[in-house]
């Protein structure tokens, strides 16, 4: 057993209203951060205050005004139909009979599974399954809504859904905690970003602010034929180079280096890539993504 | 107690009951078995020895049922991830299981019913009860002191993951000291001591009494009124663990897992 702090001195606030990222790589703290906000996971120390409560002594009064949803499959009754499992979640909440229907159904359209109403979960899609948990989620109209990955493992097309979906949200007045892998996720929805790191909270702001953290870097785009990985060791130890990023698009490689503005960094770059087939290469803004893989690789600037 | 709650819970069982033919074993199959071996075990015996084979199987077929039930309650959960999303809520999931184990005890009922029109079509018993109502009443009694020990049984259940393994080991210790299939007094003194803590063990005892007719009032009041007073003891008990489980479950943060 691995003795380690998921979460270490952690401290943000969240405004009413607003859509809060957190933004990590896989075992940052994001998941206990937002479980330990939702009641579910007492802080080994320290404290938390959700609407004014504290998630150690007024977890009740809390739950009452928030909600969660989990990214993944499980999190419904399988063998109930989808409103049978929004009707169990309302009388958890005290929603009363006169005002629970009209609400079902409400939600359901909502997140348009009002099609699939009386369908039962186990026949549903993954993606009808995580307008599912929202709708189920929305069952108490929290004023906050905790959402732990909710697009991670759904297609384009229903993750844009899930994404105008918590727009929706937010412009209701619901306040959005979100954690994401997904940098374009976390800039198209976020007011705000917190980027967590080993337990500790590393930059905060809007993305325009975390992407000024490293407005003095500026960032080489290579696109090669080959795949140059192997090159990528000895460049980062080249002085000036922060970090290197490579994704495939269209059977080419796209190489992002976030580099110091320095001009001889672009030609030591080039030159290191000849041998893999370089289609085009030119300077590029750091993109929220660079200064991310900026701040987790160093966790400082 | 969140009585809205507890509905809900009834609901589910009850929608899962319809939806999920898997309970037809504990709820149909296993008390006719329960009832067929007792009757055969006491064969060309009549009276009280028949009656007692009937009543010990019918006990076993409630017991069976509510400790699988209290097993299914939280395993329920964890098969479908349903833990976290029932924690976030306001409600106590012991609110939640007791409105199932509610209904399991409905479905102990019809065990109950079940185990005697077999006993009379397919044995010929001709059971008399001598005190219908009262047994009806120290029957229905009955079924709630075994959903309330299916309900601490229930709060461990959410520490652990392997209900299955311990719903084994859980079941045939009971048979054997509730007095289900022979009277307690047979047994060495220490499983007779046992029996007393156990509220199905007096409901047993005065279902014997309300059947047979030949009683003592204070005897049947001592049997009744012990049972009501462990029913309440294991309801406390219960209400305690899953309050200590609950906060042990957020100390580890583990309740996802499946």
């Amino acid at each position: 057993m691995v003795d380690k702090r998921a979460v270490d001195d952690v401290t943000f606030q969240v405004k009413k209203g607003e859509i809060f990222g957190l933004l990590g790589p896989n075992g940052a703290g994001k998941t206990t951060t937002i479980k330990m906000l939702c009641t579910l996971l007492l802080p080994t120390s320290g404290d938390a205050s959700v609407l004014g409560k504290s998630i150690l002594k007024d977890d009740k009064d809390i739950r009452k005004r928030i909600n969660l949803v989990s990214g993944g499959e499980r999190g419904l009754y399988y063998r109930l139909t989808g409103r049978q499992n929004l009707r169990f979640f309302s009388e958890l909440y005290g929603i009363p009979p006169a005002t629970r229907e009209a609400r079902i159904e409400e939600l359901l359209q909502l997140v348009g599974l009002g099609h699939a109403a009386d369908v039962r979960v186990e026949d549903y899609s993954r993606g009808m399954k995580q307008r599912m948990h929202i709708a189920r989620a929305l069952v108490n109209d929290p004023d906050i809504l905790f959402l732990d990955e909710p697009t991670i493992g759904l297609d384009p097309e229903i993750s844009r859904d899930i994404r105008a979906l918590v727009k929706k949200m937010a412009d209701n007045g619901t306040t959005i905690l979100l954690t994401t892998h997904y940098m374009f996720e976390a800039e198209e929805l976020c007011d705000r970003i917190a980027v967590i790191n080993n337990g500790k909270i590393v930059a905060m702001g809007t993305a325009q602010e975390l992407k000024d953290l490293v407005k003095s870097s500026t960032v080489i785009e290579v696109v090669t034929v080959l795949d140059p990985q192997e090159c990528f060791e000895s460049l980062k130890q080249t002085p000036g180079v922060m970090n290197v990023v490579s994704d495939r698009f269209s059977g080419r490689h796209l190489n992002r280096f976030q580099v110091e503005k320095r001009e001889e960094l672009f030609d030591v770059i080039n030159d290191a890539l000849r041998p893999y087939r370089i289609v085009r290469a030119g300077y590029d803004e750091p993109t929220l993504e660079d200064t991310y893989i900026s701040l987790v690789s160093h966790n400082e600037l | 107690m969140n009585y809205r709650a507890s509905l809900a819970g009834f609901k589910q069982a009850f929608i899962n009951f319809i939806a999920d033919p898997q309970w037809i074993i504990p709820s149909i199959i296993a008390p006719f078995i329960f009832t067929i071996v007792a009757l055969m075990i006491y064969n060309d015996s009549s009276g009280p020895v028949v009656l007692q084979a009937v009543l010990g199987g019918g006990v076993l077929g409630m017991w069976g049922n509510t400790l699988y039930s209290s097993g299914w309650s939280i395993s329920y959960d964890r098969y479908n991830g349903t833990l976290e999303p029932l924690m976030v809520s306001p409600t106590k999931i012991m609110d939640v299981v007791a409105g199932r184990a509610v209904w399991h005890t409905i479905i102990g009922l019809s065990n109950a019913v079940l185990v005697f029109v077999v006993a009379e079509i397919m044995f010929d018993t001709s059971l008399t009860l001598q005190n219908p109502l009262l047994f009806f009443a120290v029957l229905i009694m009955t079924l709630f002191s075994l959903a309330s020990i299916g309900l601490i049984f229930s709060a461990f259940f959410v520490l652990t993951r392997t209900s299955s393994v311990l719903m084994s080991s859980l079941e045939f210790p009971i048979y054997v000291v509730s007095g289900a299939l022979f009277p307690v007094t047979l047994l060495p003194s220490w499983a007779s001591w046992v029996s007393l803590g156990l509220a199905p063990a007096w409901g047993v005892d005065a279902m014997r009494y309300a059947a047979f007719g030949a009683f003592e009032t204070m005897d049947l009041l001592t049997d009744v009124g012990v049972m009501i007073i462990l029913i309440v003891a294991y309801l406390v008990i219960a209400a305690g663990l899953f309050r200590r489980i609950e906060r042990n479950v957020r100390s580890h943060g583990n309740m996802g897992r499946f």
